[in-house]
């Protein structure tokens, strides 16, 4: 008998039952698998649904796969992630397309079996199917940016998927094992240094870290309206997830979160796109998790700290950033823009869905008593602990960003910054809202009662966010950040231009290849095309009666090798040498001298 | 109320430094209004910079990658 149900086949085993269902009976069910979910969760961290310890397997070709490994970091990320998925889902509930409901859920299963998974093989399958799901939810947006944003896509994921594939295939025959803990490097050259090397890059691909990251940014604001809202919480923060278990301390880490942190908001100021200036900021908030994961290191307090800010901050991120692309997701909805230059003045028409979407945006800038503070400090607190300056003002510094686009910028331009409004506008959909306001709430309860987040940390969390220095520093530092965008607001307008990011050397050389394909490789292909079907034709030919194929070939070499010399006829005369020359004209002397001996006597 | 909160935000900074002695880790902490010079200096930086990085090398017309494509892809 089955110990333990996995939450994540929940999803996938009862996704496909959508399409059957009609009216309110599918909403109801797409509600329905969330709440099981959820109540499968709490059961689990109960200790009801365990089998073997902490662990539910099953043997696979010889190998133990770990399905279910229970632990305080895999549950608060499970938590997390269903809670999210329940939220989404209602946000998506007016949509009538199954497809993308089913390919919701196929995604949110995926990821719960990828935040379950105990071994390298399990990880691995879900981590493929959760990919090719995400790619179904851009593509319904079914317009040619979408299916070029979802190639591309899908492209960049199965480079990753190789580095994972290869590198747990190094890493079981090196090591024997295919149980997925903290990945150890050795000194020097080893192909177990290899292995680590592609699970790395794998997992940095996709956490979106430069220079893995553009994919996020080209394929995010392609998505569906409600697909995009799924797609910011699941890839990323499974990603996280799995460098707290394999990478905890991995100093490369600490760098790349704080280059990471930094990049988002320096390209999120060129943006045009609301989307896509919210796809960079989730780079950017994912920076601060990496750079967690990078002083992590497992035994101190400072790594503990670090990691339970990461762990913290991917449980916050996961809620503000849903709401905040529920909002432009709204706005986009209802207008069908999404671009700065074509939106503007729209506060009349939508205030609620404004409201709401500043709850996420105050969460995400760190403001005191919204999620983000009591998460976002820990990691910088961490860095503070490990005497880190330049991480230290890197996070900070990507903190006044944060607030600067998603807290000002953008809503200044979408609902603001316009005496009339820029186009049609009206509140979206109940459901949407009412998602919208459970986000909002949430982000709100986590920010006044940290301890509801706190106490299922994986590690004891020895932290007070709401220290005097710390208040008085987030508001000076946020407060002085709106002085400063209100004298330069001007320069902060949208415009109508995308910006280049490393995509730019993919699509190029997607071009040239695609050049490639079409003039040399295609005439080399037409070329080899043609001398196979011609010996296919002669061997069909020859087979038919090889002894009069043969006679009538022999006859046409020697037909042709006659013709050839009755053209040629009377071809070139034997040249002769000198030699031979004179005894010709010594020969015909001679004969003229017998000639006259006879005759002329 | 905003300048207010500006004002009273300078004066917590003041006050956390002077009266509170909390643990620092770094010594510009020691400055009360630090955080406020940082929020200030760090926008308009981030502002500036990525406007400069932008107009002089990033941003591009939106059809950019349209206008580079190739002949068959466009057509489709």
């Amino acid at each position: 008998m089955m110990a333990w149900f996995h939450p994540g086949l929940i999803y996938i085993v009862g996704g496909p039952f959508i399409p059957l269902l009609k009216g309110r009976l599918k909403k109801a069910y797409l509600l329905l698998l969330p709440c099981l979910a959820f109540v499968n969760l709490l059961l689990m961290s109960k200790g009801v649904f365990l089998s073997n310890g902490k662990t539910w397997s099953l043997l696979f070709l010889g190998y133990n796969l770990v399905l279910g490994r229970i632990d305080p970091l895999s549950l608060i990320f499970a938590y997390v992630f269903v809670i999210a998925s329940f939220c989404m889902i209602l946000y998506a509930l007016h949509i009538q397309d199954d497809g993308q409901h089913v390919a919701a859920y196929l995604y949110v299963g995926s990821t719960l079996g990828v935040v379950f998974s105990g071994d390298l093989i399990t990880l691995f399958f879900f981590w493929e199917i959760m990919a090719w799901s995400a790619l179904l939810l851009i593509w319904y947006r079914k317009t040619t940016a979408a299916y070029g944003a979802g190639f591309r896509y899908i492209l960049v994921h199965f480079f990753g998927g190789a580095c994972l594939l290869a590198g747990i295939l190094i890493h079981v025959h090196t090591t024997g094992s295919i149980s997925f803990e903290v990945f150890r490097w050795g000194a020097g050259w080893s192909w177990g240094n290899v292995a680590c090397s592609l699970i790395l890059i794998a997992f940095l691909i996709n956490a979106a870290v430069p220079p893995f990251h553009a994919w996020l940014a080209d394929a995010y604001p392609e998505a569906t309206v409600t697909g995009a809202v799924f797609l910011t919480a699941f890839t990323t923060k499974s990603a996280v997830y799995v460098l707290i278990r394999g990478f905890p301390g991995l100093e490369l880490l600490t760098w790349l979160g704080a280059i990471m942190a930094v990049y988002g908001v320096v390209f999120a100021v060129l943006e045009n796109d609301i989307r896509r200036l919210l796809a960079y900021h989730i780079i950017s908030q994912v920076g601060y998790m990496v750079a967690g994961v990078g002083m992590g290191v497992l035994g101190t307090a400072a790594g503990e700290m670090a990691l339970n800010g990461s762990t913290a901050h991917a449980f916050c991120h996961i809620l503000y950033k849903a709401l905040l692309f529920m909002g432009a997701g709204a706005v986009l909805a209802v207008t069908g823009k999404s671009k700065l230059t074509e939106l503007g003045g729209l506060y009349k028409s939508m205030p609620i869905t404004f409201h709401l979407y500043m709850v996420g945006a105050y969460s995400i800038s760190g403001f005191p008593l919204f999620n983000g503070f009591v998460s976002k400090t820990m990691v910088v607190e961490a860095s503070g602990m490990w005497h880190r300056p330049v991480i230290y003002l890197m996070l900070e510094g990507a903190a006044i960003g944060t607030f600067l686009h998603t807290g000002l910028k953008l809503p200044w331009g979408v609902w603001f910054s316009k005496e009339k409004p820029a186009c049609e506008a009206k509140e979206p959909p109940f459901n949407m809202l009412v998602a919208m306001g459970i986000m909002a709430f949430l982000c709100t309860l986590i920010g006044v009662y940290p301890k509801i987040l706190y106490d299922i940390l994986p590690y004891p969390v020895h932290y007070e966010p709401y220290s005097p220095i710390l208040v008085v520093g987030m508001s000076q530092l946020l407060l002085f950040t709106f002085v400063a965008f209100w004298l330069l607001r001007k320069m902060l307008h949208g415009e109508p231009t995308i910006s280049l990011d490393l995509d730019w050397f993919y699509r190029m050389a997607g071009r040239k290849v695609m050049w490639f394909c079409q003039e040399p490789l295609m005439t080399f292909a037409r070329f080899v095309d043609r001398k196979v079907m011609d010996l296919v034709h002669y061997v069909v030919w020859f087979s038919r009666n090889p002894a009069e194929a043969l006679s009538i070939k022999k006859e046409e070499i020697l037909h042709q090798r006659l013709s050839e010399k009755r053209e040629k006829y009377p071809g070139e005369l034997p040249k002769m040498s000198v030699g031979a020359s004179l005894l010709l004209i010594l020969l015909f002397f001679w004969l003229y001298l017998i000639l006259h001996l006879i005759w002329g006597s | 109320m905003f300048y207010g909160c500006l004002v009273l935000s300078i004066l917590g900074g003041f006050f956390v430094r002077f009266y509170l002695h909390p643990h620092l880790f770094f010594s510009w902490q020691s400055l009360p209004i630090f955080a406020a010079l940082y929020g200030f200096v760090g926008c308009v930086i981030i502002i500036l910079g990525s406007k400069a990085l932008g107009h002089f090398w990033l941003s591009k017309k939106e059809d950019y990658y349209e206008t580079h494509l190739p002949k068959q892809r466009k057509e489709s």
